[in-house]
């Protein structure tokens, strides 16, 4: 069962170079746990799309923050940065490309005010579900 | 800040803007800002400087980007002299390395996985019914994870001819084949009003938009749709996706 001990974070500065970082760690893990190839590039492009939306609004950040979660049959992928005084989550979320795109990507999606600022929690399924298309 | 930290700023700024006020014309102020600025681009050439490039080769190409920028810098403006050049600074070092080309910055190793991973991909995904994991893959490739995560990552960075050519024989052949009618065009419609610049997609972009996030196919199932690697529909993917947030305009 997923514990404390489970959660890998890194923190990287909040700029748009060090999100590859966070992607290839997100790839690696999710590998790890076995997830088809599919998925972990849905992951990867998801955590690129989360980094890029809370970058756009990371003036006066110090860093940026990926944890990640393993559990049974799913990978949980939190990124955040400690911008804080920022209007999160945005208003008229269904207006947002970035919103639609992450819920296109992964099983859940959800935005999350944290006391350090603001927060995107991912949840990808290690299972690929059973197509019938 | 101390006032005392102000006034060193602002000595400096009027430094920079009385310079600036000399050009162009005046090589002796052109040559002083060179010189106040270098240790700038330096560190910015630093910055790339993993990437198997020699060192004075990325301070050349910053020191270009230095020139440009204050040949270009609009003094009337109200922003810093250095945010200016450190902008144009990187945009000269991110051109060089992709004028350069995968095939530079790739090493053979993982440019030869990269191919191989793209050429069992479709296969292990027939055999399997399903999407293959990372460790399946690596070892039909004879490769280990890693190199397969380090091939997933590179393709994202950069382009390259050999991983853009389609899987079969009639690579743009699909999009002809459902006739004249393009469905991406209409659905995408929906995307107008919160992304603007979809109108400006090409067409196997827009399609492959609106078969990932309309139709809701996988990049497997894509690739087999338009004809390219599934590589390709990776980077087309992320790609758009980034223009569509309006990154590619930073860096033109």
């Amino acid at each position: 069962m997923a514990g404390p001990s489970d959660l890998i974070t890194v923190s990287v500065p909040p700029d748009s170079e060090s999100v590859q970082v966070l992607r290839a760690v997100t790839a690696s893990v999710a590998a790890r746990m076995n997830m088809p190839y599919d998925g972990i590039e849905d992951l990867r492009l998801a955590v690129d799309e989360a980094c890029a939306w809370l970058l756009a609004l990371a003036e006066g950040a110090t860093s940026m923050t990926l944890r990640l979660r393993p559990m049974d049959d799913r990978l949980e992928a939190v990124v955040s940065t400690d911008a804080a005084g920022r209007a999160w989550p945005p208003p008229d979320l269904e207006e947002s490309l970035s919103w639609r795109v992450l819920s296109a990507l992964v099983d859940t999606v959800s935005l999350d005010a944290e006391a350090s600022g603001p927060s995107i929690r991912l949840i990808k399924r290690t299972l690929e579900p059973s197509r019938t298309v | 800040m101390s006032a005392a930290g102000r006034s060193i700023g602002s000595t400096d700024r009027e430094v920079e803007v009385a310079l600036f006020k000399r050009l162009p014309g005046d090589t002796a102020a052109r040559d002083e800002l060179v010189e106040m600025f270098l240790p700038l681009a330096e560190y910015l050439a630093r910055r790339f400087d993993r990437r198997g490039e020699p060192l004075e080769d990325l301070v050349q190409v910053a020191s270009v980007g230095l020139l440009n920028a204050i040949d270009r810098f609009d003094v009337e403006r109200d922003v810093q002299f250095s945010t200016y050049a450190a902008v144009t600074i990187i945009g000269e070092l991110k051109r060089h390395f992709r004028d350069k080309g995968w095939a530079i910055r790739v090493p053979r190793r993982l440019q030869e996985v990269g191919l191989r991973v793209n050429t069992v991909l479709p296969v292990l995904s027939q055999e399997l019914g399903r999407s293959p994991t990372v460790e399946e893959i690596a070892a039909r490739c004879e490769a280990s994870p890693e190199e397969i995560l380090d091939a997933m990552e590179a393709v994202q960075a950069y382009s390259t001819t050999s991983l853009d050519s389609p899987v079969g024989e009639e690579g743009a052949a699909p999009i002809d084949v459902l006739g004249g009618d393009d469905p991406s065009l209409e659905i995408l419609e929906g995307w107008a009003s919160i992304a603007p610049a979809v109108k400006e997609l090409p067409e196997r972009e827009r399609r492959v938009l609106y078969l990932r996030f309309f139709r809701g196919l996988t990049q497997s199932e894509i690739a087999g749709e338009v004809g390219v690697s599934q590589m390709h529909v990776s980077r087309i993917l992320s790609q758009t996706l980034a223009f569509l947030r309006g990154e590619v305009l930073e860096e033109s």
